[in-house]
């Protein structure tokens, strides 16, 4: 593969970025704002003894700590973007095939020399690893006002919360166990993510009627036919987020190099194989 | 080879349909052979637990002494 | 000279709708070729199946590739505008530039600043906010800046105002014609590209009924004005088509030689429109 050929990404990834760059950009930003004000106004809402209370327990908490052993504490703070990014890149996945050709802008990218498999392999970074960086780059800004704002509230209440240098570097590294996960969950959701372009790619119009009707059906057929439920048994499997939220750098080896993993995206490149193929049909 | 492919790339179902078929083969081959029930990773992470019970702990003491000193 | 487009019985069918029943096409390298049909004739399936954006059965070539196999090494080398306004409409026309620069290795950015800079189209605005006119303006002008062997246009100027056609086609040829680039061109406004051709395919319910290059033309089809008094003998020659003119009557022969036809009157190279008329009335007889 020559230099160019690599260098396309970068196009196509911008590409997705300005597309979908109400999934990508403006979600978080709309979200941290919010989140923030509704920290602070349930914190004044709280009896001032109750919110004394907690920020000694915060104290006590953190007490001895080090950042890295803080940082799981911080990722409970990032469970609201998570929930965004899960939702946001579902619709993602789902309407980046299907889109364009709806809008028929699909003729002039096929008009360009990008292979089909070059522009799904785009579609699973910008879900994996880009649309997590925003979040991450959003969320590092909420940790920031979150930070001391906690420290303000400590000093307000006579208590140190930790070192302002420790939270903050605690915070750091939350976000890069979250950015870690995120892209542990796209490998373990593999299939999913294949699932979702699939019928992104076929749909010619309400791809998530298809996507989730077929998904349905088929879970029916298998207990029809065979009289098993490997289907459902695998989804409820796959489905518990403790297999992709990685707490401990230590984690990130055993959670991506075990059969169950392997195994998905196995499953994952031939539901992901299907929509390359089914990129062909776009009329 | 050629026929089978210009058989599952005739249109859009007939290529869905062999993608669903080897997806499904797949997954009920593995559970056959693996005997698959529903499996997930034990993770531990001791700081949820502590901080949701001792959460509670601490502050129906904190209470409590509130209250203590109040009298 | 060599072809850069060979095709041999292309079908492809919609259901029982049949949109391509047995296409053969030749088209030599280098030439401006219209690809002439009524709407529905399936002009727009055969430059689709050109591209390889829409699979086809038959033998096809397209600059020495088959488009079905891998239609992103084809891209370098071909061109292509569709019917239809499809440049994404969120895109700033500088976003545009960007994205043609990132993908496509033959793309010359300042040629296509230079072609932009000739219109009124702003760098800054989304496509959406541009004119039917415009964005065929600029996906022209992205088009021309790129060094291919082939340019494909649907329809290109379906929606146009006259100003924007007549420049549309005057900017083709000054900037990208040079003799070893081609341009296949489909419309059904004949009169219109008529000047610019040097081949002409017509196409009629999915099938080729007219390829030949503009000389070859002239040497086939003959049109004759002939006098009342010459009427039996013109009929008996077999035109393919015949039609009535201040009084007269205009015979249209096919492959008539010229000298046996000079006796019934004057004989002129008939008008591709006239032609046109004649070979769809023709194929409906036929």
């Amino acid at each position: 593969m020559d230099k160019f050929s690599l260098l396309q990404y970068r196009a196509l990834i911008r590409r997705e970025i300005l597309e979908h760059r109400n999934l990508f950009i403006l979600a978080p930003t709309f979200l941290a704002p919010i989140l923030f004000m509704a920290m602070v106004w349930i914190a004044n809402q709280l009896d001032p003894d109750d919110l004394g209370s907690m920020i000694s327990y915060l104290a006590m908490l953190f007490n001895g700590l080090s950042p890295v052993e803080m940082a799981p504490i911080f990722m409970l703070g990032g469970i609201p973007f998570i929930i965004v990014l899960f939702s946001c890149a579902i619709v993602y996945l789902l309407v980046t095939l299907y889109q364009d050709r709806k809008d028929s802008s699909v003729l002039f990218w096929q008009s360009m020399p990008v292979s089909n498999l070059k522009t799904v392999l785009t579609k699973i970074v910008t879900v994996g690893a880009i649309a997590p960086f925003f979040y991450m780059a959003v969320l590092f800004g909420f940790y920031l006002v979150t930070v001391i704002w906690l420290s303000i509230l400590g000093v307000s209440h006579d208590i140190e919360i930790a070192g302002i240098g420790y939270m903050f570097m605690a915070a750091v590294v939350s976000l890069l166990l979250l950015y870690i996960s995120a892209i542990v969950a796209t490998l373990w959701l593999l299939p999913s993510v294949g699932w979702l372009l699939l019928f992104s790619a076929f749909a010619r119009r309400t791809p998530l009627m298809w996507a989730a009707g077929v998904f349905i059906m088929i879970g029916f057929l298998e207990d029809f036919l065979f009289g098993t439920q490997f289907l459902a048994n695998w989804v409820e499997s796959r489905a518990n987020p403790n297999q992709y939220l990685i707490m401990s750098f230590g984690d990130v080896f055993d959670r991506i190099f075990n059969y169950d993993m392997l195994f998905g995206i196995v499953v994952g490149a031939i539901l992901i194989a299907g929509a390359v193929l089914m990129r062909r049909f776009i009329d | 080879m050629n026929t089978i492919k210009s058989l599952v790339l005739r249109n859009r179902y007939t290529l869905l349909v062999t993608v669903l078929a080897v997806y499904v083969l797949v997954l009920v081959l593995e559970g056959a052979i693996t005997g698959r029930e529903v499996r997930v990773i034990d993770f531990d992470n001791p700081f949820f637990d502590l901080i949701v019970r001792n959460f509670e702990e601490f502050m129906d003491d904190s209470r409590q002494n509130r209250d203590a000193d109040q009298l | 000279m060599t072809n850069i487009v060979h095709a041999r019985s292309l079908q492809k069918s919609y259901g029982q709708f049949k949109a391509l029943d047995g296409v053969d096409l030749d088209i030599p390298a280098g030439s401006i070729c219209g690809l002439i049909g009524p709407n529905g004739a399936g002009k727009t399936t055969t430059l689709k199946a050109l591209i390889g954006l829409c699979d086809v059965e038959g033998e096809l070539t397209v600059a020495g590739r088959d488009p079905r196999v891998a239609r992103h090494k084809l891209m370098e080398e071909v061109c292509f505008i569709a019917d239809v306004g499809i440049l994404p409409k969120w895109l700033r026309v500088s976003q545009v530039l960007d994205y043609v620069e990132g993908v496509h290795r033959k793309f010359d950015r300042a040629k296509a600043i230079q072609l932009l800079s000739t219109t009124e189209i702003p760098s800054n605005k989304r496509i959406k906010e541009l004119s039917k006119g415009m964005v065929t303006q600029l996906h022209l002008a992205l088009v021309m800046s790129i060094e291919v062997q082939l340019l494909v246009l649907d329809e290109p100027t379906l929606g146009m105002d006259i100003i924007y056609r007549k420049e549309f086609y005057d900017r083709l040829l000054n900037d990208f014609v040079d003799g070893n680039r081609t341009i296949i061109i489909s419309t059904h406004q004949v009169e219109e590209i008529e000047t610019l051709l040097s081949h002409l395919v017509f196409i009629k319910r999915g099938a080729i009924v007219l390829d030949a290059s503009m000389a070859e033309l002239a040497e086939i089809y003959t049109e004759v004005l002939v006098t009342p008094d010459k009427r039996a003998q013109a009929d008996a020659l077999g035109p393919i088509h015949v039609r009535e003119l201040l009084g007269k009557k205009s015979y249209t022969y096919e492959a008539v030689p010229k000298a046996e036809l000079k006796v019934l009157g004057e004989l002129h190279t008939p008008t591709v429109a006239d032609l046109f008329v004649a070979k769809m009335k023709d194929a409906k007889h036929g």
